[in-house]
């Protein structure tokens, strides 16, 4: 049985997924992740989740946040002034970086499809 | 095995993030943070049942767009609360929400009174939002980690609501003289409430001294209440709006500013804070019969499936 | 696009008869969209549960913003937002009357039915469009297609699972005798249907797309143990409303809608509706 590993660095942080083990039962999958996915790693928690009770869909079957013209849910949509107010201020930083990822993300994909040989021998040369 | 922690290691122990659902808190501890983070969700879901209306009312299909996604993140937010008073312990998301239905949940003075007509919508969109993203910025640096972490995603979003809320009221402040007589209006109306957000002052709060203590709190009301007002005071005489008379405001040289405590109507507010305010009530009673009316739906998802893989998730609902 | 069938060009290119097909095809297209989402609204912070309530809030902001698109390309036309719709009568709407129908209090099953049978027209009708001689809509419809496949997944999972149960499928299936003669009135034709197959603006005819429809829902519905008003060789056993939308004439409960969406922009005797978003052409 697979169990999917999720580490935290350090108390109040998030846990994000860092690998996973075969493992028996739950109790036995712990034992193996805090070796396997916690000796060198700063960590604080690990938790423990069956892999085939994680459901998934991913952007191939949707398409997150939609196609059409969402800007009227992004603060960066409003002329108003943010930074009268530290936290509205922060609050549109991370909007901004949110929609920088996103748009990285798009790109990406783009240019993947204008090589897509290119990226395929990348990904065999890391997978070797 | 884990014993549970004592009030003192609490207090000594606390800190920003420092607690999470692995620890064994003191049942004081729990029931505190649960009243704090179900008052906070109970807002977040009368706020949004306040503003509905006017997804409606809204004057253009992009102000409707940006009604409709705002009023989806209230929801939203209400779902991270919930979620992150249920894993203290004390009470499911169900019972919660059944209390808000039936008038023991209580939530913010503002989301008692009445709003009818668009040019009210600011008050709230701006003024109490703002006042909220104030206090909700300092518990990102809360001890219960869960509501911190709610907190991370729900200040990403809000920034989008306060000038969502601006523009608006920069709409009505610009436009023709109806529109800024009706703004000032509401403004006179929700002016005293709005002070009250922040509750009165710390000596009379009697949950402050312990949430302070072990770090569910970080700031106290009237500091907020200073930053809040340092902040959005200038922004509504930026607007032109004129500043009610009463309750009176003090400006010190320091630029520190004194609310005249007893101007503001504090009977009223502990009605209010008792779920007494009729006006209020009205509003808790309709969202009961909307709940209610689709709690058919709820059993349903409960109910398990004769075959299919589909129903019989248990807990889904609600 | 037919064989036969020209690019019709930009709006500035079109002749009267071509300008008044594209306007009849947008038409309904664009209030069908604003309609439902105007009545889909309602289930915001009134919805079984806080996921539930979140996820029909994203359809309707969905359809508003197919709406918005739409809209903006009967603007190519001279017409404004404000012309369109806020100062408009109620009598110049087009949708059909299945998505002005107010819903019962609680009526979970009438959102959910509504949202799949609309789902499964528009579904067709932007097939049909996909191949259209005119560019302007060309450009939106794959957009616009994308975010349908969520709305029928939506539509999909939540009818199999309200139909698991006895009570909850009666409650579909009252939904269904109810909705069924006023979801055909999304296939009422208007007198410009043959201009906009002759110009290639729409692919499938009307009454194409009712049979295809037809033999999408019915076997689907029938798998979940509902009945449909059909027989299996596509005979409608149903007449059409009194009121069929398309032609300008509605049920009692559009006026009465209508009115309540355009009250703030009358009260404020505004003269233009508030934008924030950049135009569609510029994203």
């Amino acid at each position: 049985m697979i169990w999917e590993v999720f580490r935290q660095e350090a108390r109040g942080k998030y846990h994000t997924h860092c690998g996973n083990v075969h493992a028996p039962d739950k109790e036995m999958a712990l034992m193996f992740a805090q070796i396997q996915h916690g000796r060198r790693r700063p960590t604080h928690s690990l938790w423990v989740v069956p892999g085939e009770e994680i459901g998934e869909v991913d952007a191939e079957e949707t398409t997150f946040g939609g196609t059409t013209d969402k800007s009227y849910r992004w603060a960066m949509t409003f002329n108003t002034d943010e930074d009268f107010a530290e936290e509205i201020a922060a609050s549109q930083r991370e909007q901004e970086q949110a929609e920088r990822a996103d748009r990285a993300g798009e790109s990406d994909e783009d240019e993947a499809d204008e090589t897509a040989t290119g990226a395929e021998a990348t990904e065999e040369g890391e997978s070797a | 095995m884990r014993v549970t922690m004592d009030i003192g290691t609490v207090e000594e122990r606390a800190g920003p993030r420092q607690f999470g659902p692995k620890d064994d808190m003191p049942e004081e501890y729990r029931k505190a943070a649960t009243r704090m983070i179900q008052f906070h969700a109970n807002s977040e879901i009368m706020g949004a049942y306040l503003e509905r209306p006017f997804i409606r009312q809204a004057p253009s299909l992009d102000r409707k767009l940006a009604f409709s996604a705002k009023v989806q993140d209230e929801i939203g937010h209400g779902q991270l609360l919930y979620r992150a008073a249920e894993n203290l312990g004390i009470k499911t998301r169900k019972q919660m929400l059944d209390e808000l239905a039936n008038g023991e949940g209580k939530f913010l003075n503002c989301f008692h009174y009445p709003m009818d007509h668009w040019w009210e919508t600011p008050m709230i969109g701006f003024f109490v939002d703002g006042a909220a993203m104030r206090r909700q910025a300092t518990l990102k640096n809360t001890s219960w980690e869960p509501y911190a972490h709610a907190m991370d995603k729900i200040c990403f979003e809000e920034g989008f609501h306060i000038k969502h809320g601006e523009s608006i009221l920069r709409e009505l402040a610009t436009g023709s003289r109806k529109e800024q007589e009706l703004v000032q209006e509401a403004f006179d109306e929700w002016w005293p409430r709005i002070l009250q957000f922040f509750g009165p002052t710390d000596d009379q709060s009697t949950h402050h001294d312990f949430a302070s203590a072990v770090g569910l709190k970080t700031m106290g009301n009237d500091e907020l209440r200073q930053a809040f007002l340092n902040a959005y005071l200038p922004k509504a005489r930026k607007y032109g709006l004129e500043i009610p008379e009463y309750p009176r405001i003090h400006e010190h040289n320091d630029g520190r500013y004194e609310v005249v405590e007893d101007d503001l109507d504090w009977n009223e507010f502990w009605q209010v804070a008792k779920n007494d305010f009729e006006p209020g009530v009205a509003q808790i009673d309709s969202r009961k019969a909307a709940r209610e009316a689709v709690a058919w739906v709820r059993e349903s998802m409960e109910t398990p499936s004769a075959g299919s893989s589909a129903g019989g998730v248990p807990g889904a609902a609600d | 696009m037919s064989a036969e069938a020209k690019d019709l060009g930009g709006p500035a290119d079109l002749t009267e008869t071509e300008r008044a097909a594209v306007e009849a095809e947008l038409r309904p297209l664009a209030d069908d969209e604003f309609v439902l989402a105007e009545r889909y609204t309602e289930w915001q912070v009134r919805a079984p549960t806080l996921e539930s309530d979140l996820a029909i809030s994203n359809i309707a902001q969905d359809e508003l913003g197919h709406a918005r698109l739409w809209y903006d390309l009967l603007e190519d036309f001279g017409q404004s937002e404000a012309e369109l719709i806020w100062e408009a009568s109620a009598s110049e709407f087009r949708h059909a009357t299945l998505v002005e129908l107010p819903f019962g209090e609680g009526d979970w099953a009438d959102a959910i039915l509504r949202g799949y049978l609309y789902d499964t027209y528009e579904d067709l009708h932007l097939h049909a469009l996909e191949g259209t001689s005119y560019p302007r809509i060309a450009d939106r419809v794959g957009k616009v297609l994308t975010e349908e496949d969520y709305h029928t997944q939506h539509a999909r999972n939540w009818l199999s699972r309200l139909c698991d149960d006895e009570p909850s499928r009666e409650r579909v299936q009252e939904a269904l005798d109810r909705l069924f003669p006023s979801a055909l009135t999304l296939f009422e034709a208007t007198e410009h249907e043959e201009a906009i197959l002759d110009l290639g603006i729409r692919t499938e005819s009307l009454a194409d797309m009712r049979r295809a429809w037809l033999s999408t829902i019915r076997p689907y519905l029938d798998s979940l143990g509902l009945s449909v008003p059909a027989s299996a060789e596509g005979e409608v056993l149903a007449d059409l409303p009194e009121a069929v939308g398309r032609n300008g004439e509605h049920t009692e409960h559009w006026p009465a809608l209508f009115s309540e969406f355009t009250h703030t922009y009358r009260e404020l005797e505004l003269g233009e509706p508030p934008r924030l978003m950049k135009d569609p052409d510029d994203v």
